[in-house]
């Protein structure tokens, strides 16, 4: 049998596709979520049942792409997450093991890279979280797969399906927007190498442009028009959502910042206050460590630089993300570095490797020392997972390997499963800038008034004359301080409205569902 | 008078006795007449050898075109033998035929005469202009009847003689009829449909644009033909090579027209270049006969004929073409110099279906102000981009106006150009995929003349919209006939080509007003009449399709190198404003007079183009 054929290739996938939804539903029926998939959950709920201004939800809700990629399983109502990202990830298998066959006649690579597919936990995490993991990955892959052909091709279609790709990605995880900043050197490398001269040295190439006007005129046009190429769009792209979001949301910046748009507002913050009010600072999250903690991640990386060493720019374009997650972890330094910023340098080193394998003498020993690297990225991989300062990765572990049900979104459903018993004609109030994790598990939000709503303010203003219910946040939520539902509304609208009052009909440890009352009747509406 | 014409022209020192011989071995071959090929093939100039003939004594005739004339004397003679002679007779008179001749030794024509009347000839000489320009309005009246009608007799479902056909019309009122109910039923709900449905396919058919421009990209190293190629070939094997020259009122151009057909590299023998003349195109005729260096290409004149267009004219010049090949190029045109041997070689290494090749067109005077700049943008994603992309997915091409080259016979067979179209180029393209042809791209260019004038832009910009619109309307007579001519593939790609093209530019300021209304002024009624999910997803639309055309246009530098151009792309969205006010002239001149030809006026570049450019 030959596996680098198509066929062979698809059933592979679909192998890879069933063997992710059974790790992604055991998960479910532990009862894993994750705060990004809740997310997501919620918002199609809102898109495809929900009243009121959903175009704005449709619109502005970031990720974007994440989000619409639920759409289609949405009929599976709080697995589609799940089976999403289980299919999106054996898609990148596919994707990666296509280029592998189109480029090598090597079925071993395969081989290898099905092993990395079946056992690296962060490929399980990214395929059974339901996570958008799998976009940034594909995405990833594809866009430096591009770049690379680019170098090589030198064609116009190379970057610009580079640049296609750099703008899904920005729009998978805004974080990458970030990535533009270091291409800008690394593109006049490119145009240096691209100019067509005797000199191969890349530095002499540099000196020879700068000292001849012709040639620096054609480095500074080419080098110009490189950058237009492959950031015209993206540039683009990024300011028309803005200009989305300033007229929809009159802030520039709602998609990144409000947490009715966005899942990781919440979870930064939290995040944050983890950190300020941990005492054993997190040694390895120190700048220059973390590349250390990469190659330590992913060795590969390591093979990859060796196989491109011949190239300085090429191997700058290695260092890209190494440079990029440095920023990342400077810019945005109140947040632990995710595991799909480790998990990029997987795929990156595998396309490296897919790329020059074909340099290699002794293709045996190569595999051979790309198995024991492989092995030992598939522990490291766990390990990165388990001690993951990352709460929902440290879960993730927990809940997979020892098989324990999860009941962190236990108060959620509660509150949810209280909610659908309640009459279909009673009106709920419910802030989901934290609360969408119990939307998620309602089975219609119809009755739930919601921000996303015109009349949410004036039912918050006077819960009486608009909604039956309302959702607080008790104290003990760590996110009750995010939203408005919390312990001091009751107080502040008993104190404003004296004729208004709350019962208690449900509580957990988290959630509180008070029954709004007039002090006159004992009715309201 | 004992010497005869090529020992007058050697002992003048005209020509010398190896240009004899040539030309004598060349005329043997052909079967054209010695004047005839040292007249037309660069051997000699007309005023050198009026100055021959003149010295010799010879009188040559002032005004020939007053010259009485028998059209019964006329009827015994064919206007090709007449064109390959350089002479024609005219009447009887005193028992002798009189004849005009370029060359009043022709043995071969003093013999045709003896033969056919049974007398002798008194010969007139006369300049083998007057003579082609007599002969053609003589004798041409069969030719320029069949170049006007050929295919409407023979193919009349793709002639655009008739602009609507009746299905379409009643297609057209039933949809106008339609909208009209709907906007009086329901005025809001009509106009959201209409308004999402223009939108969406403006969106789609500049993302399709975008994906062709891409698939094309892909390939932009690609060599057709490469230099080794080349070398491969053998000057000797070479076919003989038609090259049409349609011109009007290019009197201004006609010197550098003989510059860059010069620089053909091309055996010269073997090309048979001919320069179609307007009859009533006076001042590009004078041109050619104050020449005072030799041309290499033959004179046709086209005999008055409604419509005035250029197929006609090439499907007239058709008549006499001798070549295996042929092409069109305008008279500014200024192909690269091996594009005709690289064709041939193209030709042969294609499969027998492929009739035609198309060269890249790109602009000489760019940099030459905005419009052009803006033009050089656009033709390179036409032709570096676009075109290689329909011919990637086998979608049918759209021939550019010049320089394709065809297999003559295949042409002839295909019916050659549809006068009445005023794109017969696009028209053509779609015509010969249709009957099972195909078309192949040519890593070759020919550098043309930039409009670099507003009003100059919008006629000729009408005139090809206006074609598109015909053409497409020609094909689309038949649209379940057509989708299994070209499957559908080449359906989609011909709706969304050559049917978007013209729709986008109309729709395009329409897009704009809304735009503008809506996030410029804010205007309330308009969002009293439409939903926020309607206006926004029209701004979507028109926002990114604008930003994807602005980005093909920026792809469009790379192959060229013409970095310099990227900024204006960004300028696309003006440079639309025009496309659609000449859409609308467009538009209302496919209603009012749809085979009317607005000429576009050359020769208003003042930057100096290169004789040529070899690659």
């Amino acid at each position: 049998m030959k596996v680098t054929g198509t066929l062979y290739l698809i059933i592979l996938t679909l192998i890879l596709v069933i063997y992710y939804l059974v790790c992604g539903i055991y998960l479910n029926k532990l009862g894993y979520y994750n705060h990004e998939s809740l997310f997501y959950i919620e918002k199609s709920k809102i898109v495809f049942e929900g009243l009121g201004n959903r175009l704005k939800v449709m619109g502005l809700t970031a990720p974007m792409i994440p989000f619409y990629a639920n759409f289609p399983f949405l009929f599976f109502k709080t697995l589609a997450p799940v089976i999403a990202s289980a299919t999106g990830t054996a898609v990148l298998f596919y994707i990666i093991a296509s280029t592998i066959a189109k480029r090598l006649n090597d079925e071993g690579y395969i081989w290898l890279l099905l092993i990395l597919f079946l056992f690296h936990p962060g490929i399980i995490y990214t395929a059974a979280s339901g996570k958008s993991i799998y976009l940034i990955l594909i995405f990833f892959f594809l866009f430096f797969l591009n770049l690379f052909k680019f170098y090589r091709s030198n064609t116009t279609f190379h970057v610009s399906i580079a640049s296609i790709c750099l703008v899904i990605l920005i729009f998978c995880d805004y974080k990458f927007i970030w990535l533009t900043l270091f291409f800008l050197p690394l593109v006049l490398s490119i145009t240096i190498h691209s100019l067509n001269l005797g000199e191969q040295e890349s530095i002499f190439r540099l000196f020879l442009s700068f000292n001849s006007p012709s040639l620096r005129r054609k480095l500074i046009n080419k080098t110009f028009a490189l950058y237009i190429i492959l950031f015209s769009l993206p540039m683009a792209a990024v300011l028309c959502y803005k200009l989305l979001n300033l007229t929809h949301a009159s802030d520039l910046n709602y998609f990144a910042e409000s947490p009715y748009a966005t899942w990781n507002v919440l979870i930064d913050k939290l995040s944050f206050d983890q950190l300020t009010t941990n005492t054993n600072y997190k040694i390895p999250e120190i700048s220059i460590l973390l590349s250390a903690r990469v190659v330590l991640f992913c060795p590969m990386i390591l093979i990859a630089m060796y196989l491109f060493r011949e190239s300085t720019y090429q191997v700058l374009t290695i260092l890209i993300p190494f440079a990029f997650i440095e920023f990342l972890h400077i810019k945005y330094d109140k947040v632990f570095l995710a595991y799909q910023y480790y998990m990029i340098f997987l795929i990156l080193a595998y396309l490296c490797v897919i790329f020059k394998a074909h340099t290699v003498k002794n293709h045996r020993s190569f595999k051979l020392l790309l198995l024991i690297t492989i092995i030992f990225q598939l522990y490291f991989g766990w390990y990165y997972l388990r001690t993951s300062s990352i709460a929902e990765e440290q879960n993730f572990v927990k809940v997979l390997f020892n098989r324990e049900p999860d009941d962190k979104q236990q108060d959620n459903m509660e509150v949810a499963n209280y909610l659908n018993s309640l009459p279909t004609q009673s009106h709920v109030l419910v802030d989901d800038a934290i609360a969408y994790g119990i939307i998620a598990f309602t089975n219609d939000i119809k009755p739930i008034i919601m921000p996303y709503e015109g009349n949410f303010l004036s039912a918050l203003e006077s819960p009486d004359k608009y909604v039956d219910y309302v959702v607080v946040a008790t104290a003990k939520n760590v996110v009750s301080g995010y939203t408005q539902l919390n312990n001091k509304y009751i107080l502040s609208i008993r104190q404003t409205i004296p004729d208004v009052n709350f019962r208690k009909v449900f509580e957990t440890n988290d959630w509180t569902v008070y029954r709004v009352i007039t002090n006159g009747s004992g009715n309201t509406l | 008078m004992s010497i005869s014409i090529p020992e007058l022209l050697t002992n003048d020192g005209f020509i010398t006795a190896g240009d004899r011989e040539a030309i004598e071995k060349h005329s043997i071959e052909s079967g054209l007449s010695f004047i005839k090929i040292a007249l037309t093939s660069g051997y000699i100039s007309r005023k050198n050898y009026d100055r021959s003939l003149l010295n010799a004594g010879y009188a040559i005739i002032e005004n020939p075109r007053g010259e009485a004339y028998d059209v019964d004397v006329l009827s015994k003679i064919d206007l090709n033998f007449a064109h390959d002679r350089l002479a024609m007779p005219l009447r009887i008179q005193n028992n002798k035929v009189v004849c005009l001749m370029a060359s009043p030794d022709d043995g071969l024509f003093l013999d045709f005469i003896r033969f056919t009347y049974d007398m002798e000839a008194e010969v007139i000489v006369a300049s083998d202009l007057d003579i082609t320009w007599l002969s053609n309005k003589l004798l041409g009246d069969k030719y320029i009847k069949s170049a006007v009608f050929e295919l409407m007799k023979r193919d009349p479902d793709n002639s655009a003689i008739v602009t609507f056909s009746t299905a379409q019309l009643i297609v057209i009122f039933v949809i106008i009829g339609m909208v009209t109910i709907g906007l009086v039923l329901s005025f809001k709900n009509t106009s959201i449909i209409i308004n999402v449905i223009i939108s969406s396919f403006f969106l789609v058919a500049i993302m399709f644009k975008l994906f062709l421009a891409l698939v094309g990209s892909r390939f932009e190293l690609h060599q057709a033909v490469t230099k080794d190629d080349l070398k491969q070939g053998n000057d000797d094997t070479l076919p003989i090579y038609t090259i049409l020259l349609p011109v009007y009122k290019e009197d201004k151009l006609i010197k550098k027209l003989i510059w860059n057909l010069q620089s053909i590299d091309y055996p010269r023998h073997k090309l048979d270049i001919k320069l179609l003349i307007e009859e009533d195109d006076d001042k590009t005729f004078n041109a050619v006969k104050n020449l005072d260096f030799p041309a290499i290409f033959e004179v046709i004149v086209v005999p008055f004929h409604m419509p005035k267009t250029k197929p006609k004219a090439c499907n007239y010049g058709l008549h006499f073409a001798r070549g295996k090949y042929l092409t069109i190029y305008d008279a500014e045109d200024i192909p690269d110099t091996d594009q005709l041997k690289k064709v041939v070689s193209l030709f042969a290494k294609l499969p027998p279906d492929y009739i035609c090749v198309q060269s890249a067109l790109n602009y000489f005077n760019r940099n030459e102000n905005f419009l052009t700049r803006m033009f050089t943008l656009e033709y390179s994603y036409w032709f570096d981009y676009m075109l290689p992309g329909l011919d990637t997915l086998d979608i049918p091409i759209p021939l550019g106006g010049t320089s394709n080259h065809f297999k003559l016979n295949e042409l002839i067979e295909l019916g050659a150009w549809d006068p009445f179209n005023v794109t017969e180029d696009a028209d053509l393209g779609v015509r010969a995929y249709a009957k099972g042809y195909k078309i192949a791209i040519i890593n070759s260019t020919t550098y043309e003349e930039a409009n670099n004038e507003p009003f100059n832009w919008i006629r000729q910009r009408s005139r090809w919209i206006k074609g598109y619109m015909q053409t497409y309307l020609v094909h689309m007579r038949h649209p379940i006939e057509l989708w299994k001519e070209i499957g559908w593939r080449g359906f989609m790609g011909f709706n969304f080509f050559i049917g978007a093209t013209p729709v986008t530019f109309l729709v395009y300021p329409l897009m704009l007003t809304f735009f503008i209304c809506y996030v410029v002024f804010d205007l309330s009624s308009i969002r009293t009449l439409f939903p926020d999910w309607v206006l926004f997803m029209s701004i979507f639309n028109l926002m990114v399709g604008n930003i994807l055309m602005i980005y093909v246009n920026m792809i469009a530098v790379f192959k060229r190198r013409y970095y310099e151009l990227i900024l204006f792309a960004i300028a696309n969205p003006i440079y639309w404003l025009m496309h659609s006010i000449a859409a609308y002239k467009g538009l209302y001149q496919l209603v009012t007079k749809p085979f009317y030809w607005e000429k576009t006026n050359h020769g208003l570049s003042k930057v100096n183009s290169p004789t040529n450019v070899v690659k």
